[in-house]
């Protein structure tokens, strides 16, 4: 059992991470970020992301596939994004954001820490 | 003037119009608006916890300004969980607390909040997002007419896809219920269903007043778009509309 700054600070440790963000998908905010700096804006990120969770939220709706998805993956160039949705027990939609460094990170491993994470805060 | 009281570590309770703000050493540690759902609305209306685990916590710990605190203690909720929720309330009522057309504004030293200090934000940081949730509300559908008059489902067209959350909206919107009436009935936060209810008016799936005026406050265009001259004909209003529903479906 973990609160919102436990959680993001075990997200930061993760191997090659450049900043993590714990977001409210409906509205876009940030309800806590850690790291991130000049490189990234973690708000702006948090906002931004919201878009591509909805619209793939949407597009599976579309598609009657009727499974949740766990987690959303970006590469880029130098960086990985990883997005991982929490179940919720209320009504609110969340999801942890990660950004990763590409030469510094273990995706597999990144991806594992970051499920546990998540178990940990919704337990 | 909150800038000034976070400025001063201030200790007491904002009031406003439409909600207060709780501040301890000029940090925010709560809010509550009538325009929003409370935390026992939004906890015990999902099922999260049972109405009488909420009242046995408000009974128990109240009186110490504990409530939060004691529902994780007696394991009612997670840690994280209840940060999570608390959070989401206290942006939401802050929302509606900091609205521009909110009236007088008085500070009363000392004051504090039954539920207890959970995780205290800056005032700053309160008030940016405040800021930014005003803008989205905008950028999405620039009219307020639509906040506050009742929600009245239109037919969609044909394969015009529609998220669950929003369905469930538009299945509870009886043509009388009003934004606010939706947000309690379902538990959810009230920013987050004026914003659906704006992207359904954007979409053409919701009834929009016919005196919609453009919101008085001025706001930026959306960046995607060219800026357009401030609607006064209805007919702009609908090509308008029209093009934002044939977007959505891009």
């Amino acid at each position: 059992m973990s609160n919102v700054e436990t959680a993001l600070k075990d997200a930061a440790s993760i191997d090659g991470a450049i900043g993590a963000a714990l977001v409210d998908y409906t509205s876009g905010m940030a309800l806590g970020t850690i790291g991130g700096g000049k490189e990234l804006d973690l708000n702006v990120a948090a906002a931004g992301n919201t878009d591509v969770v909805r619209a793939k939220v949407r597009a599976m709706e579309m598609l009657n596939i009727n499974e949740e998805i766990e987690d959303i993956l970006i590469t880029l160039g130098s960086q990985y994004h990883l997005i991982r949705l929490l179940k919720s027990r209320t009504s609110q939609g969340l999801f942890l954001y990660l950004a990763l460094s590409k030469d510094r990170a273990n995706l597999a491993m990144a991806r594992h820490q970051l499920k546990k994470i998540e178990a940990d805060l919704e337990v | 003037m909150l800038v000034r009281l976070a400025a001063e570590k201030a200790t007491g309770a904002l009031l406003r119009d439409h909600g207060t703000l709780y501040l301890v050493d000029g940090r925010v540690v709560h809010a509550e608006s009538p325009a929003a759902p409370g935390m026992d609305v939004l906890l015990t209306t999902a099922g999260r916890i049972p109405r009488e685990g909420w009242d046995e916590a408000v009974d128990r710990a109240g009186a110490h300004r504990a409530v939060g605190r004691f529902l994780v203690d007696s394991g009612r909720l997670g840690d994280g969980e209840l940060e999570i929720c608390h959070l989401g309330a206290v942006f939401d009522a802050a929302f509606f607390a900091l609205s521009p057309a909110s009236g007088p504004t008085r500070f009363r030293y000392g004051v504090g909040h039954w539920f207890g200090t959970v995780r205290p934000v800056s005032a700053e940081a309160v008030e940016r997002e405040t800021l930014r949730r005003r803008e989205l509300l905008d950028a999405v559908w620039p009219y307020a007419s639509v906040d506050t008059a009742p929600v009245v489902p239109r037919p969609a067209a044909p394969g015009q896809g529609l998220g669950a959350r929003r369905r469930a909206l538009l299945a509870a919107a009886d043509g009388v219920r009003t934004p606010a009436d939706l947000a309690r009935l379902l538990g959810r936060p009230a920013f987050h269903t004026l914003l659906d209810v704006r992207r359904l008016a954007a979409a053409g799936l919701i009834e929009t007043p016919l005196d919609a005026a453009p919101d008085a406050t001025p706001t930026p265009p959306p960046p995607a778009f060219p800026p357009v001259p401030p609607v006064a004909d209805p007919d702009i209003a609908l090509l308008r509309r029209l093009r934002d529903a044939l977007e959505a479906h891009l």
